[in-house]
């Protein structure tokens, strides 16, 4: 590993911030060793690309087509959005509808990750949130009201036949779980079909890079849960993506019990005693977020699934 | 010779276009190696244009794969 | 679905995140040039040996992609020919006259009566602007003024019809100095299975116009009466049936049957039989004469596998024509991928016709001149093999180069035993050429 005393700009990985307002700016500055950094906000993170070039206005058009497509697909899938193709979905009230390319390629690796992951990880389960508030209160649901909601979880209930998807009426679609890595990798896509040089993307904690800087690896910080413990993790970044799934900030406690947010679908219950972080390396943004997620459902399994799967990770519990 | 590749083809049909032929193929999310551009079967046009163009002007065989576009005098 | 291998989660995510992030989405807004137009372009070196034929010919193709599985294709080629060609007569002992075509009229020129002598002695009157050229003894008559340039060019549209069929419909035309065709193409294809099966038909309609230079021969006839008549045509006729289907992540396949007919005039007008006695000489010459239809059928198969980043393509063809020709074709490719940018792609084919039912090496003086026949090598029994080499390279711009080089041999088979005054004659010395190739792709 190499110290942080090295002249390398450094991307800061780890917690995400709060949603505040979604600012649609793009701001670019030139950093030491003439990295240029162009920042914005989207999907409720603050995003930012480092592209190692001398030409400013390729850094510019660059980071324009990078924060276009977060902001596209953030306007598609946002579920905060009443006119979001996501939101469309929820309302069709059990009728059938043909979905676009992009949502079929994206239903078809949410049904992937269900499958794969034994119903763990489920882009319906999102309509748990409608018992379980994580205000740090002592507000835990009753188990009725659970198992009422529980009624409309289960990808397997979809009827899902390319291009035609029916979602039941009562059961909701969420792609919070895989549209931020997926607009990560898609934005560095962006920028590398007509650039070749050194690009990291980092979307609030989860990112890619694609080639080095001249002057070496990127100097990646992942933040430790804890605030205040000073140290943090710092990785080397060639190629490649590293995405964080946290439990940290939004739990609820009672009678000694700590309810971490991460629900496991399949009982509507969260998941016992799931790590306070898991970052993950892989070749895709995509893929490592899933991984990372897949982690932290399988709570007090986490490192050892991810070792039995030859993961390269960093836990924190 | 052709009723035999009639025969061959109309089965691969039958048994493709029913719908219990869930175990030749692929899910949707295996599909990676089989997007790669050299993995078309169209994969490089010129190559096999210029090579049919060839072929059709010193042998008696043409075609195949679909249809060339334009004659020329030879053959 | 249980996954029990170590290793087997990341990796089906892996290819399910490749398949996600591969899958045509939404275009993004335009504010980075999009690369809307691809543009592969080559440029063909082509060289038989022994002063035969040689052609340079290059391509450019265009393609739009307009979303939503909407494209357009336009391709144009310049295909420059020269050299000399076989015309179908033997070789001899003893120097060979002939005239090569031109002129269009029959009339003798006004003033003094131009002739020329032929190889058993007859005086022939000679056509205005006809030349002439001999064949040294021992060689293989080839006509030396066999050059012409052709221009081509082709267009294709495709879109989709539903979500699961899609339409292409195209055009072509073609231009050289005796030969100009044009065609219409249209194809159908359907899918199945969540993609993964293709059932495809498409067809095809040619109109050939042919002005051989100096008129077209009178099929049959003594070539030294130089008979000519005017233009002829012919129109083809196809379609086509297919199946794709995927075998495997690693597999896929199609298997296509083609049927075509052609109907009107097939012959070669430059093109000659030797009539020879029963001492192997050289008595006279015939132009040679082929039938008024064909119909040929193909089935043709082909497998892409992929292994590794590597992949290897092998396709086998059938085909049988009502000429009485049936041919088989293997063809191999192997595409290995070095590094990152960089791949080398060995290949070899096989090839193997038998004759046409009326191919004659050459004629006998003491039969009866046939109706229909033909010495052109390309309808005779041989043998052909290519081996090739292609290499690519993306460059930093992520435009691509290429550079290929082929081997063709073609050996004739069933050559009947030279006799008499054909002996030490190499009757049918079959046909080596190479290819060799340059290409460019690059999209704007």
């Amino acid at each position: 590993m190499t110290p942080a005393s090295r002249a390398i700009p450094v991307s800061t990985a780890g917690a995400r911030s709060a949603r505040n307002g979604a600012s649609s700016e793009l701001r670019i500055t030139q950093q030491q060793n003439g990295i240029y950094a162009a920042t914005f906000f989207a999907m409720a993170s603050p995003c930012e690309i480092l592209i190692e070039t001398r030409d400013a206005k390729l850094a510019r058009r660059a980071a324009q087509a990078a924060a276009d497509e977060a902001w596209r697909i953030e306007r598609k899938y946002s579920r905060y959005r009443e006119d979001s193709v996501l939101s469309g979905l929820n309302r069709s009230n059990g009728a059938s509808v043909v979905v676009d390319d992009e949502t079929a390629a994206l239903l078809d690796f949410a049904e992937c990750c269900f499958v794969v992951s034994d119903g763990l990880f489920d882009v319906t389960s999102g309509i748990l949130r409608r018992v379980w508030t994580f205000d740090g209160s002592d507000r835990v649901p009753a188990p009725a009201d659970v198992d009422a909601c529980r009624a409309f979880v289960g990808f397997q209930r979809l009827l899902w036949k390319r291009p035609l998807l029916n979602v039941p009426a009562g059961m909701e679609l969420d792609f919070g779980g895989i549209c931020k890595e997926y607009a990560v990798d898609r934005a560095l896509a962006a920028i590398t079909a007509r650039f070749s040089g050194a690009v990291l993307v980092n979307f609030g904690g989860d990112l890619c890079a694609s080639g080095a800087p001249a002057a070496g690896p990127w100097s990646v910080g992942v933040e430790r849960p804890d605030s205040d413990r000073e140290a943090r993790l710092l990785l080397d970044l060639t190629q490649g993506a590293l995405a964080t799934s946290g439990d940290t900030h939004r739990f609820l406690m009672r009678d000694g019990v700590r309810y971490g947010h991460i629900l496991d679908p399949r009982t509507g219950w969260p998941v016992k005693d799931a790590p306070r972080s898991v970052t993950v390396a892989a070749g895709g943004c995509t893929q490592a977020g899933m991984l990372s997620s897949l982690a932290m459902l399988r709570g007090s399994e986490a490192e050892r699934f991810l070792t039995e799967e030859g993961v390269k990770f960093w836990c924190l519990r | 010779m052709m009723r035999r590749v009639a025969a061959l083809a109309a089965l691969l049909c039958a048994v493709a276009a029913t719908s219990g032929c869930s175990t030749i193929g692929v899910k949707p999310w295996q599909r990676d190696l089989l997007a790669k551009p050299e993995m078309q079967l169209d994969a490089d046009p010129l190559d096999a244009a210029i090579d049919e163009h060839v072929y059709f002007s010193k042998e008696a065989s043409s075609g195949g794969r679909g249809f060339g576009g334009g004659g020329c005098g030879c053959n | 679905m249980q996954l029990k291998k170590p290793g087997s989660v990341p990796t089906a995510l892996m290819a399910a995140s490749c398949a996600l992030l591969g899958a045509s989405t939404a275009k993004a807004d335009d504010s980075y040039e999009s690369d809307d137009w691809q543009v592969d372009s080559a440029l063909l070196y082509y060289k038989e040996d022994q002063q035969r034929v040689q052609a340079i010919e290059p391509v450019v193709s265009l393609k739009r992609d307009f979303g939503d599985d909407r494209s357009l294709g336009v391709k144009l080629t310049y295909d420059s020919l020269s050299g000399g060609s076989p015309n179908g007569a033997l070789p001899s002992h003893s120097p060979q006259t002939f005239a090569t075509p031109s002129g269009a009229s029959l009339q003798a020129p006004s003033g003094e009566p131009q002739t020329y002598t032929t190889s058993s002695g007859r005086v022939v009157a000679l056509l205005e602007k006809v030349t002439l050229y001999t064949t040294e003894p021992g060689q293989l008559p080839l006509d030396p003024n066999f050059h012409d340039q052709r221009v081509a060019f082709s267009t294709s549209w495709q879109q989709r019809l539903g979500e699961q069929m899609r339409l292409s419909v195209g055009g072509d035309l073609s231009h050289e100095q005796d030969f100009m065709s044009a065609g219409l193409n249209a194809a159908l294809a359907r899918d199945f299975n969540n993609k993964n099966t293709t059932l495809s038909f498409g067809t095809n309609l040619e109109a050939d116009a042919i002005r051989p230079i100096g008129g077209a021969p009178v099929g049959g006839t003594d070539y030294t009466q130089l008979q000519k008549g005017g233009n002829e045509s012919k129109t083809v006729g196809g379609v086509l049936f297919g199946v794709t289907q995927v075998l495997s992540r690693r597999w896929l396949a199609q298997l296509n049957y083609s049927y075509d007919a052609s109907h009107g005039y097939q012959t070669d007008p430059y093109k000659l039989l030797s009539v020879i006695d029963a001492g192997g000489n050289a008595v006279g010459y015939r132009f040679e004469n082929r039938p008024d239809n064909r119909t040929r059928q193909s089935v043709f198969l082909e497998n892409k596998l992929a292994l590794g980043r590597d992949v290897l393509d092998l396709s086998l063809r059938h085909m049988k024509d009502n000429w009485g020709i049936k041919s088989q074709t293997a063809d191999l490719r192997y595409r290995l991928e070095l590094g990152n940018a960089m791949y080398i792609e060995p290949h070899a084919r096989y090839y193997k016709q038998n004759a046409a039912s009326f191919y004659n090496l050459y004629l006998n003086a003491a039969d009866p001149a046939p109706d229909v026949m033909s010495a052109d090598p390309r309808l005779g029994a041989f043998d052909a093999m290519t081996y090739g080499l292609k290499l690519g390279m993306t460059l930093a711009d992520k435009s691509e180069v290429s550079i290929r080089l082929e081997q063709y041999r073609q050996n004739a088979r069933d050559v009947p035993a030279a006799f008499g005054q054909l002996q030490g004659l190499d009757l049918n010395p079959g046909l080596k050429s190479f290819i060799f190739q340059v290409g460019w792709r690059f999209s704007f």
